[in-house]
């Protein structure tokens, strides 16, 4: 098999179609092994290298991380469970270059899911890419084109698309229970006030390479922390980062995808740390006779997110102050249902509960179903496409604010805003050499 | 005041120095009584030690149990008189009375008097180069104070073998042990009997190896039950690097060279020619898997502390918060590199963000004092 080294591959990188050759697979055995590399050892990307290694089909068999000094927290997790220890690099065109790697475990901060993923598609490799997609809506149908051009599976790691008792709603919805639905509410109503971002440029630590680190993205100066999450070139905010799982619910229960216009009210009210997202906003999609909201807050006092322990157990959470909870409103009754184990609640028109099921979350099943599908090659519960569709209304979202609070147009045919022209220059982001997203995947 | 000088000498314990307690010998307790306060004890012990000295001190603290060892307390320092428990600086016999027992309930007590060697770390400025909680806590914007006050730190990672006599004192019901630690490689503390009477021994060899697979409320379960504490990010790191005065600023001394040092002993990566000066990954150092603590004592800090680098990275009591996902509010910060980690990751800023109920092989601690 052949294979790029590295100095060969950084010239190459306006072509970085060149991977697709490294790695051809059909299905593969139920009795062989899927061999795996973690792209990412923070914490989810430590929390899905746990996962995955717990499973005795898979093998881990490469750990990158841009920090070097992250390696012995990802070896640690592995050697519980395997004897052949992995290899390591900052690098991950080192991992994609291995034919010893089918699988890429994108677990990267969200200005890498894009490049990080077409490239290891390009590689031949199957993905499993953390949320949100994209930085840009650009961004997200390049990831779709390469997983489709290289015919790879990519699951999108929203989980909770493949709870039973999510499964279950969608049946009761669609079974028209609730009559027609004409509005639905997404929240994001939280507390994170503590969350002031550093703003102080400190020199790079040792051991991180920050030119990997920032790629595509501008290379700013320095800033621990997570100050670059609530910057436009580097993520989708605070807000768009966590309400991604309610707004794919929203999605999947109402089976709805392109909305015709999305209006924001929104703005940075609370937080003064140079943050350039939105830690406020309102937003309206509008469907076909349906109105799809979204209300959040990142400085709501009051509001909590579902515990852990009723999120794993026949509990219902305290849906008056739960954080991230689905309304939908049907002409014969109302639904409410909690993200990752919440649940979901169905009343009549009397008030009455008719119908419920308690939840449990999902990343097993959603990393099994993955795993299936990287041995069947049908497509996983969170294919790529649908994961590009719901990440597409948080751009929308975003957008509308960014440039004023004005409704946009959106043509999913051509991807562009047809009624607000100046919106168009934010539907992809200038990436930075040598990391540029390819035109042609 | 009339003393009554009682006969009965009371059940004792005492510790040969093994698996890095202190050898104490020749514990006794005796009971008078006084006219208006109830009774008194006196007790003495000897503190062996020739390496003793203000700089490496001893902790000593005691415990007892009034039910005949079915639960065992902490003696409060302030109801002793004499020189005996906290830091003791030199060697040889200990005198002390233990006052008020008529009001604290220590009646006919069996005590068991332990000791750790620590290392003085003279009050003073360092240069602190890592960031607060990894830069990661958005609330923690501003560095931590580099002017600390003195402060001891243990010389070794706390061993197996003292992880196991808490269990015993404390696990009989399984807090604190969980079924990895009797995994032989990488911890080896065996549990047996049943639920509520659980009783814990250490496999053969292991006893001096730092413990591991402990969380983080295992690790302040153990210091509480000693009468310690875990050190800061800051204080671990002028425990690595040492002070702008290793005397400490109040006297000038000893001008610290390399305040900025990667590493315990200097600026040498750890295995630099050939030289292995801490357990890192891989075999070349000697050890696949963990070390005896204090293998590499030759490579200690400027304070003579063993093991910061490598071995067992190290809870340290700093924690930061994140709203940001359930679950994950009050990370703890570990510090140092480990049998796990390159070469590099055993530097002076090393570190990671754990869950407080994460239960590692690769993670230990040791325990601090404040003065």
């Amino acid at each position: 098999m052949k294979s790029l080294n590295r100095r060969q591959f950084i010239g190459s990188l306006g072509a970085v179609g060149a991977f697709h050759m490294l790695s051809k697979k059909s299905a593969r055995a139920a009795e062989e092994k899927i061999r795996v590399g973690i792209m990412g050892l923070g914490g989810r990307g430590r929390f899905l290298t746990e996962r995955f290694v717990q499973r005795n089909d898979v093998e881990i068999t490469y750990l990158c991380d841009v920090d070097n000094k992250r390696y012995a927290y990802g070896r640690e997790i592995v050697a519980e469970y395997q004897d052949k220890q992995p290899r390591v690099t900052q690098d991950f065109r080192d991992m994609l270059n291995d034919p010893e790697v089918d699988v890429v475990v994108n677990a990267t901060p969200v200005h890498w899911h894009a490049l990080g993923t077409i490239m290891a598609c390009q590689a031949g490799k199957d993905v499993y890419v953390e949320k949100p997609l994209s930085v840009n809506p650009w961004e997200g149908l390049k990831m779709v084109e390469a997983a489709r051009k290289y015919k790879r599976v990519v699951q999108v790691g929203c989980q909770t698309r493949s709870a039973p008792y999510v499964q279950k709603a969608v049946d009761y919805i669609r079974n028209g229970n609730l009559g027609d639905i004409h509005i639905a509410s997404v929240y994001q109503i939280v507390d994170w006030k503590n969350n002031i971002h550093s703003t102080q440029v400190e020199p790079v630590p040792d051991g991180l390479d920050y030119e990997i680190w920032c790629g595509p993205a501008p290379k700013l100066p320095y800033r621990p922390g997570h100050w670059f999450r609530d910057q436009w070139d580097f993520n989708v905010g605070s807000i768009g980062g966590d309400i991604f799982h309610q707004v794919d619910l929203t999605r999947f229960l109402l089976n709805v995808d392109f909305p015709k216009t999305a209006t924001s009210t929104g703005g940075v009210f609370y937080f003064s740390d140079g943050r350039e997202i939105p830690d406020t906003i309102s937003t309206h999609f509008e469907y076909d006779k349906l109105i799809c909201k979204i209300e959040a807050a990142i400085w709501a006092a009051n509001f909590k997110k579902i515990p852990t322990a009723v999120r794993d157990s026949d509990q219902f959470p305290d849906w008056e102050f739960t954080s991230t909870k689905i309304e939908l409103y049907g002409t014969k009754g109302f639904l409410r249902l909690g993200r990752q184990g919440g649940g979901w609640q169905a009343f009549n028109e009397h008030g009455d509960i008719v119908a419920q099921e308690y939840g449990r979350q999902a990343d097993n099943i959603h990393i099994a179903n993955f795993l299936d599908c990287v041995r069947s090659r049908a497509l996983p519960n969170a294919d790529v496409e649908e994961g590009r569709r719901s990440d597409l209304l948080l751009h929308l979202s975003n957008l509308s604010a960014r440039i004023g609070n004005k409704k946009l147009e959106y043509n999913s045919e051509g991807n562009n805003i047809l009624n607000v022209k100046e919106a168009n220059q934010y539907l992809r982001r200038q990436d930075r050499a040598p990391w540029k997203i390819p035109e042609q995947v | 005041m009339k003393h009554i000088i009682c006969t009965a000498l009371l059940v004792l314990c005492s510790l040969l120095a093994s698996a890095q307690w202190l050898e104490i010998t020749d514990v006794s307790i005796s009971s008078t009584t006084t006219e208006q306060g109830g009774p008194v004890y006196a007790i003495s012990y000897v503190l062996q030690g020739d390496d003793l000295s203000v700089d490496h001190p001893a902790y000593v603290f005691i415990r007892y149990s009034v039910d005949k060892g079915n639960s065992w307390h902490l003696v409060d320092k302030d109801f002793i008189t004499g020189e005996g428990i906290g830091i003791i600086e030199r060697p040889g016999k200990k005198e002390m009375l233990l006052w008020g027992s008529g009001e604290t309930g220590i009646e006919n007590p069996e005590i068991c008097v332990r000791g750790i060697q620590m290392a003085r770390v003279p009050a003073g400025r360092f240069i602190m180069r890592s960031f607060p909680a990894g830069g990661k806590d958005p609330s923690k914007t501003e560095r931590p104070d580099t002017n600390l006050p003195e402060f001891y730190m243990a010389i070794n990672e706390t061993t197996i073998s003292m992880y196991a006599d808490f269990l015993n004192e404390t696990g009989k019901s399984g807090g604190g042990w969980n079924d990895r630690m009797s995994n032989e490689m990488r911890c080896g503390i065996i549990r047996t009997g049943d639920m509520g009477d659980y009783t814990y021994s250490v496999i053969e060899g292991r006893d001096n190896y730092p413990v591991s697979y402990v969380s983080w409320y295992d690790a302040i379960h153990f210091l509480q039950w000693c009468g310690l504490t875990l050190p800061t990010e800051a204080m671990f790191e002028k425990a690595f690097v040492g002070g702008l005065y290793l005397g400490g600023d109040a006297t000038e001394s000893t001008p610290n060279e390399m305040p900025e040092r990667k590493f315990p002993w200097g600026n040498e990566d750890p295995g630099q020619g050939g030289i292995f000066r801490c357990n890192f990954t891989g075999e070349e150092d000697g050890y696949a898997g963990l070390a005896p603590v204090g293998t590499f004592s030759t490579f200690s800090s400027p304070y003579g502390i063993n093991d910061l680098a490598g071995n067992v990275s190290e809870w340290t009591r700093d924690w930061y918060t994140t709203m940001y996902h359930i679950g994950l509010d009050g990370f703890r910060m570990v510090r140092g590199g480990s049998w796990l980690a390159d070469s590099f990751a055993c530097d002076a800023i090393s570190g990671a963000t754990q869950f407080p109920i994460k239960e590692s092989s690769i993670m230990g601690f040791r325990c601090a004092k404040l003065k």
